[in-house]
């Protein structure tokens, strides 16, 4: 227990410190990046609580956080613009405008709801089905945004939401996700899915219904999704479907391996340390575009460089940087060794 | 002929194998005796190439061979048939056959020859040629598997508890042809559970115990060893 | 009855395009139990290499079999990049690597040739219309269903009568035995990766052959459809990848008849709850691959 709260402790405090930083510095760009870490944070910590415990992986989440930036679009954009931005509205929603943080919660919760709905059957497949279809599930959950006009605005993009999130509100959402990560991952639901891993033939005679624990897991990362599409939603105020897809798939994706999957220690350096990289290699690719080295744009460098330390990581250490303990354990063992001599 | 030395094996943190010493000569029979989990199979697999060594050395005919792969050691002429019997199930019997001769199979002659061979020294298997192997029943299988093996023409066979889950009259054909295959001149290094069984074959035999030798000597010797029980029931 | 020849035909040929993405991924897959995300790309690495080619003169052909060489090379080198350094480690791994790599190959084809799409060359057979017994179809669909017959064809001569043959479906079951036989492994799984290729490149060019042009994402669509169509198929049965191709073509066909116009564009949409049904009532696909007692 004391290395939970550890854990919790430190990497909360690890997301005040960059709030702090934040606000002493002042700069408009570092209060940017520090909402996206926070934001980050929450997606990332929502997969790691569906990968980390059952082992599977997901492609699926970032169809879950469009879902929720959608919900929250339909639910806050002004009644006045709602005409421009979603001119076939079905008449039902046209006439709802409510608090941005009530319809976050809402974006997080129809999320989860959608992923209960149609994830069950994925439940039951083998580890590798089960990725490939979670595969198909994004590009379903793809189309459907890109082709819903009613709904998003089809493929252009839409804009109207109230700009409701600011550093408070995602630090404080990043720091809630941490503990929620934490509890899941230490709770009868989590530990048996994490035994079912090692053993599914011994975890089932323990009473574990392998399907619905991961169905379980599923939702919860899936509401964690939501909301954090809803709070980007809410920061960046526009947005179409084309922000839902593979290149943002593969971002969490890096951050939550590099970091270490199976940990939430390790979704939240993961995050921090991809985050900063990239933005140093977009600022370097900003500077190496705007000082004219090449003749064209450089594009797409940004990405390479996460391709090939997402492959270094995984061939040097497989598990990522927090492979197996969280950083309460990791402490309490050295403070232990220390005493002892 | 095969010269293994202090071999250690391990699976992560759990030692299998702790200091193993044997050795083979041509055309001898030498059994590796113990109860589960001394560690037998592990010694044997990890010769067979399939399983890697953490110390010790492994030597055929003088040639250091401790990192060798498995196709390497097939390819020196070391033929291997694991506990697991390991058909190919979804093969015919005539093509787990003629994949047993992998290494010589530019042969197609002498293969072919071999292959007649087979199905005379095991009838049932000619009876079953064109059956998926997975349709065979156990004792079948384990004649599959060794005729597999023989048609590498190998110089050592590695033969791992081929009585395992066996009637006894079944476990008797099984080891009237392991004496057949003796007589031939074949090298064998049979690891077994059924001590009575392989020392009734046998010209040598050790016996392990918690990954390390605990006795060693001629199969009459070990036949008489009044402490076997003790061995085997201690672990 | 012209009606069911002409459903028949594009039934047929899209199936034909879709078993032979279906089958170069399960090739992989059934022997190394790794799922490959760059497989897509392979198809983008033959339809860039016939752009590039194209200022050249040289007949459709050659081009064509330059650009299936570089696929079987792009194949061959995701072992190397993607798939050996991480093989021992974890099934995940493999995953997240051949995402990465697939990742590392669009972006450099947006960095190094451009984001805009890329005209290919075709030769002129392809959209020459054929008419016969009421039906009118592009030659492209009858070269496509030939193509496939004969691919296929191939390929089970391969698997049945070759060592290689053998060698694969053997080490499909159980690796380790195969190379106890003395199977030598890096042959076998550099030829897996190596058909992987060829397909690949033979699919780009029949499935390019529709669209004129090349992407950085155009894998994108064949990966998806290689992956379903194996999933519905089972994991690790070569037929049931051929089985799924022609089910998941069926499947769109009849959709883009049958769907009124404005649910159309979620025509993916409903081929994938189709797919989820199959999944709910079989999980492990429709014909069981090779036996094993080992995890998926």
């Amino acid at each position: 227990m004391v290395k939970n709260l550890t854990t919790i402790a430190i990497l909360s405090g690890l997301v005040l410190v960059v709030v702090v930083t934040t606000n002493l510095l002042g700069v408009r760009l570092f209060d940017r990046i520090a909402i996206n870490l926070c934001i980050a944070l929450v997606l990332v910590l929502g997969l790691q609580v569906f990968m980390g415990n059952s082992g599977i992986l997901s492609f699926a989440h970032i169809g879950f956080m469009g879902i929720g930036a959608y919900t929250t679009a339909v639910l806050t954009i002004p009644i006045r613009m709602k005409g421009m931005s979603l001119p076939d509205l079905y008449p039902i929603v046209a006439g709802i405008e409510l608090s941005p943080y009530v319809a976050i919660l809402i974006g997080g919760l129809v999320a989860a709801a959608v992923a209960a709905a149609v994830s069950y059957p994925l439940m039951r497949l083998s580890d590798a089905a089960a990725v490939i279809t979670s595969f198909a599930l994004l590009v379903v959950l793809h189309t459907v945004m890109t082709h819903w006009s009613e709904v998003t605005n089809g493929p252009r993009t839409l804009f109207g939401l109230p700009r409701a999130t600011d550093l408070n509100l995602a630090a404080g959402a990043a720091i809630l996700a941490i503990v929620a990560a934490v509890a899941f991952k230490e709770s009868r639901t989590g530990l048996l899915l994490r035994s079912s891993r090692d053993d599914e033939v011994a975890a089932g005679a323990m009473g574990a219904h392998i399907p619905r624990l991961r169905w379980q897991a599923f939702i919860l990362s899936a509401l964690f999704a939501g909301i954090g599409g809803a709070l980007w939603g809410h920061f960046i105020t526009s947005f179409s479907p084309k922000a839902f897809f593979l290149k943002e798939t593969f971002v969490i994706l890096g951050m939550l391996v590099i970091g270490g999957a199976s940990t939430v220690t390790g979704a939240v350096f993961g995050t921090i340390i991809v985050t900063v990289t990239f933005e140093s290699l977009r600022a370097l690719e900003a500077g190496i575009n705007q000082a004219k080295i090449f003749a064209e744009q450089v594009v797409g460098l940004t990405e390479i460089v996460l391709a090939l330390a997402m492959i270094a990581v995984l061939v040097l250490r497989p598990g990522g940087l927090f492979a197996t303990h969280e950083i309460g354990a990791i402490l309490a063992r050295r403070t232990r060794k220390k005493e002892n001599g | 002929m095969l010269e293994v030395t202090g071999l250690q094996v391990a699976y992560g943190a759990i030692q299998a194998v702790r200091d193993v010493s044997l050795n083979l000569s041509e055309g001898e029979l030498v059994t590796l005796l113990g109860a589960n989990g001394a560690g037998k199979s592990s010694a044997l697999m990890c010769i067979a190439g399939a399983l890697s060594a953490s110390a010790g050395s492994i030597r055929l005919d003088g040639a250091d061979v401790t990192s060798a792969r498995p196709e390497v050691m097939a390819r020196r002429g070391v033929a291997t048939v694991p506990e697991t019997r390991d058909v190919f199930p979804d093969l015919t019997v005539d093509e787990n056959l003629q994949l047993g001769a992998y290494t010589r199979r530019h042969d197609t002659e002498g293969v072919a020859e071999d292959r007649a061979k087979m199905f005379e020294m095991f009838p049932v298997l000619a009876e079953r040629r064109g059956q998926p192997a997975g349709t065979l029943s156990g004792g079948e299988q384990q004649m599959l598997v060794i005729a597999r093996a023989m048609m590498s023409r190998p110089r050592i066979l590695l033969l791992d508890e081929p009585s395992l889950g066996l009637a006894p009259t079944i476990v008797d054909q099984i080891f009237e042809m392991i004496a057949r295959l003796k007589a031939y001149g074949l090298t064998i290094l049979l690891v077994e559970q059924n001590a009575s069984k392989a020392l009734a074959v046998a010209d040598r035999a050790y016996v392990m115990r918690l990954g390390r030798i605990a006795a060693e000597g001629t199969a009459a010797e070990i036949a008489a060893a009044t402490d076997l029980k003790a061995l085997y029931l201690a672990g | 009855m012209s009606f069911f020849l002409q459903f028949m035909i594009d039934v047929l040929s899209l199936g034909g395009a879709y078993a032979l993405m279906a089958l170069g991924l399960v090739i992989v897959y059934g022997i190394l139990r790794l799922v490959n995300f760059a497989y897509g790309e392979l198809i983008m690495v033959a339809g860039y290499t016939m752009y590039l080619t194209s200022g050249f003169g040289l007949p459709w052909l050659v081009m064509a079999a330059v650009a299936v060489l570089m696929a079987i090379a792009a194949g061959i080198t995701t072992d190397y990049v993607a798939f050996r350094p991480v093989r021992a480690k974890s099934v995940t791994a493999v995953l997240i690597t051949s995402f990465a790599f697939s990742t590392l190959l669009q972006n450099a084809a947006l960095l190094f040739i451009s984001p805009r799409p890329r005209n290919v060359p075709l030769p002129e057979i392809f959209s020459e219309t054929v008419q016969f017994a009421g039906v009118i179809t592009p030659a492209r669909n009858l070269i496509t269903i030939a193509a496939a017959v004969v691919l296929l064809a191939l390929f089970s001569w391969l698997m049945r009568r070759t060592v290689l043959g053998i060698a694969m479906r053997a080490a499909a079951t159980n690796f380790t035995m195969a190379r106890m036989l003395g199977v030598p492994a890096n042959l076998i799984i550099s030829s897996a990766f190596a058909i992987s290729g060829l397909l690949a490149g033979v699919v780009s060019m029949l499935w390019i052959g529709r669209i004129g042009a090349v992407v950085p994402g155009i894998g994108l669509e064949p990966l998806l459809i290689a992956f379903i169509a194996t999933v519905i198929g089972g994991m690790r049965s070569l037929q049931g990848a051929v089985l799924g191709g022609f089910l998941l073509a069926f499947m769109d066909t009849t959709l883009n008849f049958t769907l009124p116009q404005d649910l159309l564009k979620f025509r993916d949409a409903f081929t994938f709850s189709l797919v989820i049904l199959i999944l709910l009532w079989r999980p492990q696909g429709l014909i069981r691959g090779p036996a094993s007692g080992q995890r998926t």
